[in-house]
This record gives structure tokens, C-alpha cells and sequence, in this order.
């Protein structure tokens, strides 16, 4: 009998298609990531409404206000006092003027004595906060020069 | 004298794949780490300089539009109501609203539409999210037809906080 030798072969795989689809995908991750809303609090669960829609152009001076409870995992709340979150930070809202001062400071700073009336203050606040503290927070604000304030709102999609 | 050309053999450089096939596979991993799937949010407008809360400036020849929301104990809804009438406080309250002051603004080349401003005033405990409701239902609607956004009234503010007695 005689045997055929046969030739070693390394065998290549074609990497091409892999190498699109990686790229596809890398694409799509970076248009869907979103970088601006890092001020976003996850903890705030934001009414929704139909009309809330994003501005068409966006803001240049903004302070966003997060206001919201603590909640546990079932998203039950365990403290019935509404807070401000400022990261790890719990400031009850009627204290929060002596931030806004700061704050006042920072943008007449920065901007020039306008830059207080020109910067918008975002409240994102919990669908069950009393409205009396947003109401509060608007007028501790008024009171250190702020004039803009916009309400946010998950846009509802019907 | 002969002259020896060297002869250069075509030689196929092969890209070393490896190393960018890491890199992207850590970019692919990062990005898949960090994606958070935000829903898109939306705000109403609202401009309020000091001094020109709930008080009713000479120079304004309108006053604005009152809406009155008043809540119960738990912060829930009690009611709505648009210039001493009550509009119920069930869901359809705020399409009533909606529609009182659709009536009220008449059509949209109203010479002083532009002037109109709506003042909310809430119960202090009541849910935020119904003020929204109303400052939605005040001051626009979703066409049927085109699913767009119209506005009739631009101006919103707030009524003096109702701080609870004691």
C-alpha cells in the first residue's frame, strides 16, 4: 500500500468579518453613550408628560438640582423627607441656600455680575416630592439672583 | 565587469492583527461598562425674577390665568380648578384644563398671546408630578395629527408657597 503524504497546513481564519462586526458594534456603543447627563441622578424618579420635550438648543450655564428620597431596592421610600442630592450628600431643601450662595459666587466669578441671571437652574425632582420645596427651592434661588429655572421631565411617548 | 543585481524577492508584510483586536475588545468591553440607557428627558420653562412673584405688576395689562391644585393629606390630588371652577381630579381633570384654556387663548394669532402667563397655585404636600400635569396642560398639546408640540402659552410661575400652618 502506499500513503499519500500529506502536506501540514496551518489553517487562518479569516478575520475580516469579525473585525466589521466588532467595529459596528463599537460604533454603536459610542453613539448611544450618553456623556452629558452625568449631573442625572438615578435616584430622582422623574415625572413623565407628553410636552416634555429636550430644548432645541442646549444650555450653556446650567446648576442641575436633583431632589429626591431615599429609596430601597424595591423602590419603596425609606425616609419620608425629601432631599437634595449633591453625590453622597444629603442636604434637606430649606438648607440649601447657603450652596446657591456659593454658587452665586462661583458664576458672578466666572460669568461677570450677569452670569447669575443668565445660568438656568434644572430641578429634577421625584414625581412625589411636595411641591411646597420646589416652591421653596425656587425662592431660595430667586433670592441669591437666579431668575431661569426649567422643570424637568421624562418625555412620555405615547 | 558584470554587474550582480541583487535579487530582491517580494516579501508580503503581514499586519500583526493581535494587538488591535485587544485593543478594540477593551473599547467594545469599555463602552459596553459604561452604557447607561438614559430615557430622554424633557423641561418646561419657567422665568422667574424676584419680586414679580404672585404680585400682580401695574404695568401687566393681563393677570395671569390662576390654576388652583389642591391635594389631600397623602399628597394626592384633590382637585383642579380654573377661575373658581372646579375641574374634577380624576385624569381627565387636566384635558379639561387642557381645554379651558385652549378656549381662553381663542386662536393662535391672539395679539397677546404672547403676554398670557398661567400661575400655578399647588398645596404644599401636593405630588409634584401633578404640577407638571398642570403646567403641561397649561400650556400646550400634542397635534394628533403630526405628533408635534404646540404651544400657546410660554409664561408659567408659581403662586407664594401654602406653608402648612404651625
Amino acid at each position: 500500500m502506499r500513503y499519500k503524504q500529506q502536506q501540514s497546513t496551518v489553517l487562518e481564519p479569516d478575520m475580516t468579518p469579525m473585525i466589521d462586526v466588532v467595529f459596528q458594534l463599537i460604533a454603536f456603543f459610542m453613539l448611544v453613550t450618553n456623556f452629558e447627563q452625568t449631573q442625572a441622578d438615578e435616584r430622582v424618579k422623574l415625572p413623565s408628560d407628553q410636552l416634555a420635550r429636550p430644548p432645541e438648543v442646549a444650555r450653556e450655564k446650567v446648576l442641575v438640582v436633583n431632589i429626591g428620597f431615599n429609596r430601597n431596592r424595591e423602590g419603596e421610600k425609606t425616609d419620608p423627607q425629601a432631599y437634595i442630592f449633591e453625590g453622597d450628600e444629603l442636604i434637606p431643601v430649606l438648607d440649601f441656600g447657603r450652596r446657591l450662595k456659593e454658587e452665586q459666587r462661583v458664576a458672578n466669578a466666572l460669568y461677570g455680575p450677569d452670569g447669575v441671571k443668565e445660568m438656568t437652574i434644572e430641578i429634577r425632582a421625584d414625581a412625589e416630592t411636595p411641591t411646597g420645596l420646589i416652591q421653596e427651592l425656587i425662592k431660595l434661588s430667586q433670592e441669591n439672583g437666579f431668575e431661569k429655572f426649567s422643570l424637568r421631565a421624562k418625555q412620555l411617548v405615547k | 565587469m558584470g554587474q550582480r543585481r541583487s535579487r530582491v524577492s517580494a516579501t508580503k508584510i503581514e499586519a500583526q492583527m493581535a494587538p488591535m483586536i485587544d485593543v478594540v475588545f477593551q473599547l467594545l468591553i469599555f463602552f459596553m461598562l459604561t452604557l447607561k440607557i438614559i430615557p430622554i428627558e424633557g423641561d418646561f420653562n419657567i422665568n422667574m425674577p424676584l419680586g414679580k412673584q404672585a404680585t400682580e405688576s401695574p404695568d401687566v395689562p393681563i393677570p395671569p390665568i390662576k390654576v388652583r391644585l389642591t391635594a389631600n393629606a397623602d399628597g394626592t390630588l384633590a382637585g383642579v380648578q380654573f377661575r373658581q371652577v372646579s375641574l374634577g381630579n380624576d385624569n381627565l381633570a387636566f384635558d379639561r384644563l387642557n381645554a379651558e384654556i385652549g378656549k381662553l387663548v381663542g386662536r393662535r394669532d391672539n395679539p397677546y398671546l404672547d403676554e398670557l402667563e398661567v400661575e400655578i397655585d399647588a398645596d404644599y404636600n401636593l405630588h409634584y408630578r401633578h404640577v407638571i400635569a398642570a403646567v403641561s396642560a397649561s400650556t400646550g398639546y400634542v397635534s394628533p395629527q403630526t405628533g408635534q408640540v404646540i404651544r400657546y402659552i410660554e409664561k408659567v410661575k408659581f403662586a407664594p408657597p401654602r406653608r402648612p400652618a404651625g
